[in-house]
């Protein structure tokens, strides 16, 4: 799989950013590529938003600057649904790939391909955080604003918080990938502290909807390398796509992923059906006129953003929790930002809320971990 | 630059290098050139033994209608200027004087790019504002993809008043499918929300179903709407959309029918109405009344706690 499947035209240096040695690695690992130091980020922003195809365009430039606010949040979640009580961590913001459906289209007002190399400043901030103590035990993410290993070969941000992560006791650490770039964390002591999760869609899906992502085989074959290493796994249909063929696809796509992958040695699966807000589809349907995902029966909820009807979502579920408990009934699967009374309808039961939620999410880990 | 009287005749009529024009009204200038004669005199450019217009081509044509031989012209020699300044010259005589509508607009840019080969970059920085449009690319499409549309599209176009949303709605439609769509449109009476609801709902349910959008306008519930020549055509809208919202969500439809037949079943009194949840989301029901007496309200009381021992109502809340 190619890194930077759109490729890469040219990388911004913020001067703030320029002597840290994440950066020069960058630079060194991509020497080919024309790089230009600059003072005013925000200005160069500014300009790729107002040209043309800003984010085709954003996609084959690298900027490497220096965040100064938070980098380590709680999800965000969204309201009168229930979430799962997870934080994120963002060292990278937009991603190479160039998914359809991709909610970041609408949400980053920034395009470029984005790596904050003031890592001393993270690793600070996950320390201060996790010595609060909110949760007994924390779940921490890196794949909200960008793919958590698409990069990892040349920004190797993974091999830092793996090491970081398997020192702890309080936390775990997730990356969730749509890439097969896992040679670079295999031989790390991870001490399952650290899940890796794949983003799994049907091929047909991953061929029309996810441009420049790993092949359905190719994922399958880094998740069975990362399993062979010992790593816990985590597994997201996320977001399925209802359509007339959805059975079939996604039924084989659970079949294949069990095949390669001991369902005991899966940490947990997450189902979330085809989501977004108001805003995400005219950008959508604008870059990818062939795109399908808006042709089922989808409608706003209370949280404004539109989801399939309600009944269609239960039988997504409620079908797809059949095929993975066939495989195995002790799988952990759980629903993302869905409400409680779909939870009730596919499971026969609901968290009473967000953080009972994450309890079970402890409960899981902390019986699943050696 | 004097004003000289060249003889119609001398003018060539069919070259129109430099019109923007797509059908233009001429009944007041009919008039005013009938009642006062030609006023502005036009531009032309000396072509050998004829003359090229630049700008007045409706005042010819009402000049040629009226059968006046000589026309008062202001004229640039052959190589005075190239063609570009020419055709800008013709756009701001247009612009200062009529004004263009969004079709001639549309021919404005089309012409500018292909025919004089302006970069789109330098029409959009320069040609767009004098237009009064926004220097945007996306714009500058849109107008492109108008000129390059069918005459009774560009016709639709200016007499509905079509947005520039709804002319990009109607640009990702094959050639072949807008012309089919054009007369049905015309028998509905709508309006830009209706136009863009009608657009998108064709446009999903031929991408969902695989059919050309001719084929869903001919199904016969469709067709049995329109031959109904004692409904209006707003009456006509609303079936037409309902129908189409049917087809494209079938599942909303049928919890729909299902949830009003039930309603129905209850026989409730008419100032007592009953809601589901919007898109039948969240739990539960709602019910609202309004009252104007104690009586009125006794009854409405006593009306709903009879309602809790009918199945159909125990049912309904089970279900949501």
């Amino acid at each position: 799989m190619d890194m930077f499947p759109f490729g890469i035209e040219k990388i911004y240096v913020d001067e703030k950013a320029q002597k840290d040695s994440v950066t020069q690695k960058v630079l060194s690992a991509l020497s080919n590529i024309p790089a230009e130091i600059i003072q005013d980020k925000k200005s160069i922003i500014k300009k790729a938003l107002s040209a043309s195809n800003p984010l085709e365009n954003g996609k084959r430039r690298l900027l490497i600057t220096h965040f100064y606010g938070r980098m380590l949040k709680p999800c965000p979640g969204t309201s009168h649904h229930i979430c799962c009580g997870y934080y994120v961590i963002n060292t990278m913001t937009n991603c190479p790939m160039d998914c359809s459906y991709c909610v970041l289209q609408e949400y980053l007002d920034n395009p470029f391909l984005t790596l904050y190399s003031n890592w001393d400043d993270l690793f600070q901030e996950i320390k201060v955080f996790l010595a609060q103590k909110v949760f007994p035990l924390i779940r921490i993410g890196t794949g909200e604003l960008s793919d958590s290993l698409a990069l990892e070969p040349v920004f190797p941000i993974s091999q830092v918080l793996i090491p970081f992560f398997a020192e702890r006791g309080d936390s775990i650490l997730e990356l969730k990938t749509k890439s097969s770039n896992v040679g670079s964390i295999l031989d790390l002591n991870h001490r399952e502290r650290t899940v890796i999760s794949w983003s799994l869609n049907p091929h047909r899906v991953i061929d029309e909807e996810e441009k420049g992502t790993a092949s359905l085989k190719d994922r399958l074959n880094s998740a069975k390398r990362c399993q062979e290493k010992g790593y816990p796994l985590g597994f997201h249909f996320d977001p399925i796509l209802y359509d007339e063929d959805w059975e079939q696809g996604y039924q084989e796509t659970i079949h294949q992923l069990f095949k390669e992958i001991d369902p005991k040695r899966t940490i947990w699966v997450s189902l979330g059906g085809f989501r977004y807000p108001p805003k995400l589809k005219p950008i959508v349907e604008e870059r990818f006129p062939e795109t399908r995902i808006f042709l089922g029966e989808l409608f706003p909820g209370r949280d404004s953003k539109f989801r399939y009807l309600r009944e269609i979502r239960v039988e997504i579920y409620r079908k797809t929790v059949d095929w993975l408990k066939e495989i195995d009934p002790g799988l952990f699967v759980y629903l993302c930002m869905e409400s409680k009374e779909v939870w009730e309808r596919v499971f026969g039961w609901a968290p009473v809320n967000s953080r009972h939620l994450n309890f079970l999410f402890e409960e899981r880990v902390r019986k699943f971990i050696k | 630059m004097n004003i000289q009287k060249i003889p119609l005749r001398q003018i060539d009529l069919y070259d129109e290098t430099f019109s923007v024009n797509f059908h233009p009204d001429l009944k007041i200038l009919r008039s005013s050139i009938s009642e006062l004669g030609l006023i502005q005199p036009v531009l032309l450019r000396g072509k050998g033994e004829t003359y090229q217009i630049i700008s007045g081509f409706r005042r010819i044509a009402v000049l040629n209608e009226l059968g006046i031989s000589d026309v008062p012209s202001r004229v640039f020699n052959k190589d005075e200027k190239d063609e570009l300044q020419l055709f800008s010259i013709a756009l701001h005589e247009n612009i200062t004087t009529r004004g263009l509508n969004s079709v001639e607009k549309a021919i404005a840019l089309y012409k500018l790019i292909y025919m004089f080969k302006v970069k789109p970059s330098l029409v959009i920085q320069n040609y767009l504002p004098l237009l009064d449009l926004e220097p945007n690319e996306k714009i500058l499409n849109t107008y492109l993809s108008l000129a390059q549309m069918e005459e009774v599209v560009k016709d639709y176009v200016l007499r509905e008043e079509v947005s520039r949303s709804n002319i990009r709605r109607l640009s990702n439609i094959l050639p072949e499918e807008r012309m089919a769509l054009i007369p049905f449109l015309s028998s509905l009476k709508l309006g830009e929300n209706h136009l863009r609801k009608i657009l998108m709902l064709l446009e999903e349910i031929s991408k969902r179903d695989r059919l050309k959008i001719g084929e869903i306008l001919f199904r016969p519930e469709i067709q049995s709407i329109l031959s109904q020549n004692e409904m209006t055509p707003s009456q006509k809208t609303e079936r037409v959309k309902k129908l189409l919202l049917n087809i494209r969500y079938p599942r909303f439809s049928q919890l729909e029918k299902t949830f009003e037949e039930r309603k129905r079943d209850l026989n409730l009194p008419p100032n007592i109405s009953l809601h589901h949840q919007p898109f039948f989301e969240g739990k539960g029901l709602r019910i609202e009344f309004n009252f104007e007496t104690i009586k009125d309200y006794q009854e409405i009381i006593t009306f709903l706690s009879q309602m809790t021992d009918i199945n159909e109502f125990q049912e309904m809340i089970k279900g949501t």
